[in-house]
């Protein structure tokens, strides 16, 4: 019974090193995955289940930990569509109406597996909350809880190889358990300055059955950018920054 | 214009501000791009509809009629980091009689920073966050809520504009816009009033998560205007959104003892409304429009009948001076005093690839009548859409959208983008 008392007091007194450790392990994987402040240029595949493919293609910038636009290149149908994100707020700017229209982290602009919140992710660490959920030899399982309602999936599940931190999956589930989509993270390759990280990002969900999207990092740099640009009345104007 | 002049003083001062150290690609752009829409219609006429019978004075109302025409846009821009230009041309084509090109919009920007930028030109203006309608629109084209995405025609003005962000504190970001409208070539069609310059402000806040704009317009000739709208997420699939709008001195038309009278009242204008995406991808729309304006329903009858009157009457003076008032004075989409708006659209369903069908309807909360359209979306291939716009107007003869001309309007596009 001592002994037992005293592996549970243990693992009290050492759990939150434990949770403080999964924590740090997840901004070192954000960190890992993108620059604090940085400009880059995505593609979107989206399959759908009769084989034909819809691609688009992205401007996007970010700054810090909360904010992040993207500009549509292609395809013409979309061409010069923005969307923006600082913290949970979202907006889309359609050239035609010209004004930017308040959308939801859950809402697909691009269509297939994909929602906003995917193509606009922040930091992980941003958003949720780490604790480890075991692993393997050459990978660590993390569970993941968000640290507020207005955050997209409640739950995530991330595979990560304990070699460079580098993100390998992450299944992505609702409050209630049900799984919403899964993310692979293929591809490593080498974009300069010392960034080596998955260029391929491949979904699949029980929900679209048939569908399966692919988000490809074509070029990623470093890059300072102004306030300004995130905001309202940018929108209209992030080519200017390209 | 001493009040136009003070807050350009102001925004001259604002101006002189300089951006955080960032480099910025000072390669230019050139872009151009556009699409191409080609429209068939069929028209049901209402032969009951005094408007129809106006319409087609002398002749018999058809109980059905095409229209088959062609709407090309074309955009072209300049874009450097502090330079850019843009123009935006659209043409409508009937046959080679019946044919025009409007300029949508043709500015020039100047960003001195990153902060500011001024710009002239014929530029679009979208004030407010309502989808159907927007009662803090000063500068906004009129708004079709039958289509609220259509692109449409600018305003010939100037502008400056300053923004700001914060990366503390309750004011996320912060931004004032000042436009300046000149008056129009009344004089030998080529001058205007100095004194006649319209001006409009608006200013902007991302307040604790909500954006909000307070704005105004100061006219020599026309009521000044003041409002305020405000849009935020309540939940991250719940939008909620909010407009108001008071003028005093507002011109109302009416028709009083068979003549449009037009009597000065104070006006009140007000939208509230929600944006809802369901767990099964359905997003949902619903407003509330009051418009401060509007007719009650005696006064519609009386207009009503005015109509019927003109066309009873059978002589061509009458029936064209009921048309270019009903031009003049009744020309809004929607004449009475309180709406309702309901959208609801949802991507693919039953597995239907590439297929977006969406239902809305207008109604008119006073007299029941409505407008209730199922348009259908088909995008098979990149840059290509095709839609099905069948159009239904519902209600009794003599409610307002039981008396417009068509009864039931079906529409298929095929729009080419490029």
């Amino acid at each position: 019974m001592r002994h037992f008392l005293f592996a549970l007091l243990l693992i009290v007194a050492s759990w939150p090193l434990y949770a403080q450790d999964a924590n740090d392990l997840l901004k070192r994987i954000d960190e890992s995955l993108l620059p604090v402040s940085y400009e880059a240029y995505r593609s979107i595949v989206n399959e759908e289940p009769n084989g034909s493919k819809k691609e688009f293609s992205f401007y996007t910038i970010k700054k810090g930990k909360d904010k992040i636009a993207m500009l549509y290149l292609a395809p013409a149908s979309e061409k010069g569509r923005s969307t923006l994100r600082v913290g949970e707020n979202m907006w889309l700017f359609i050239p035609n109406v010209n004004k930017p229209v308040r959308i939801t982290s859950l809402q697909s602009v691009t269509g297939g597996v994909f929602n906003n919140a995917d193509i606009m992710q922040l930091e992980y660490a941003e958003e949720y909350v780490a604790s480890r959920a075991g692993g393997s030899d050459d990978e660590i399982i993390l569970n993941l809880k968000a640290k507020n309602t207005s955050v997209a999936y409640d739950k995530l599940k991330m595979w990560v190889a304990k070699e460079g931190t580098s993100l390998r999956r992450v299944e992505a589930y609702s409050s209630s358990g049900m799984l919403i989509k899964t993310l692979e993270f293929k591809q490593m390759k080498d974009f300069g300055n010392g960034l080596v990280r998955p260029s391929v990002i491949e979904t699949h969900s029980p929900l679209y059955k048939g569908y399966r999207s692919l988000l490809i990092y074509r070029s990623i740099k470093s890059r300072t950018l102004p306030d300004e640009a995130f905001t309202l009345n940018f929108m209209g104007r992030l080519g200017s920054l390209r | 214009m001493k009040r136009f002049a003070l807050l350009l003083f102001v925004f001259v001062n604002a101006l002189t501000g300089q951006d955080e150290g960032m480099t910025m690609p000072d390669e230019p752009k050139v872009e151009w791009n556009g699409n191409l829409d080609a429209k068939y219609s069929i028209l049901r006429f209402s032969t009951n509809s005094p408007i129809a019978r106006l319409q087609f004075f002398q002749q018999t109302i058809p109980d059905a009629a095409s229209q088959y025409r062609l709407e090309p846009y074309l955009q072209a821009a300049y874009t450097t980091p502090d330079v850019s230009f843009l123009m935006r041309l659209h043409a409508m084509y009937y046959d080679d009689r019946r044919s025009s090109v409007d300029l949508f919009e043709a500015f020039a920007r100047y960003n001195p920073s990153i902060q500011t930028s001024l710009q002239a030109g014929k530029s679009v203006y979208t004030w407010g966050k309502g989808y159907a309608f927007n009662p803090v629109g000063f500068v906004n084209p009129v708004k079709d809520p039958e289509n609220p995405d259509l692109a449409q025609a600018g305003l010939f003005s100037a502008h400056a504009e300053y923004v700001g962000s914060f990366s503390s504190g309750p004011i996320q970001s912060f931004s004032a816009l000042i436009v300046a409208v000149p008056a129009g070539p009344a004089l030998n069609d080529r001058f205007g009033d100095v004194g006649k310059t319209d001006v409009a402000v608006k200013f902007s806040a991302l307040l604790w998560d909500a954006d909000l704009d307070l704005m105004t317009y100061q006219s020599a000739t026309a009521p000044d205007r003041y409002g305020m709208d405000v849009s935020t997420n309540l939940l991250e699939n719940l939008e909620i959104h909010a407009e108001a709008s008071v003028a005093q001195d507002v011109s109302r038309a009416s028709v009083q003892d068979g003549f449009v009278k037009q009597v000065l009242t104070d006006a009140f204008d007000l939208l509230a409304g929600i944006r809802f995406l369901s767990s099964t991808n359905t997003t949902v729309i619903v407003e509330y429009y009051r418009s401060g304006i509007g007719m009650d329903e005696p006064e519609f009858q009386s207009y009503r009948t005015f109509l019927a009157n003109a066309a009873d009457e059978g002589s061509s003076a009458a029936v064209q001076r009921a048309l270019q008032s009903n031009q003049s004075f009744f020309r809004t989409n929607t004449l009475m005093r309180e709406y309702v708006y309901v959208k609801a659209s949802h991507p693919e369903p039953f597995d239907w690839l590439y297929v977006t069908p969406s239902a809305f309807a207008i109604v008119n909360v006073k007299d029941g009548s409505a407008l209730a359209a199922f348009p259908v979306s088909y995008k098979p291939a990149t840059n290509i859409e095709f839609l099905f716009w069948p159009t239904f107007l519902l209600g009794s003869d003599t409610s307002e959208f039981g008396t417009r001309q068509a009864r039931q309007r079906l529409e298929l596009w095929m729009r080419v983008f490029f």
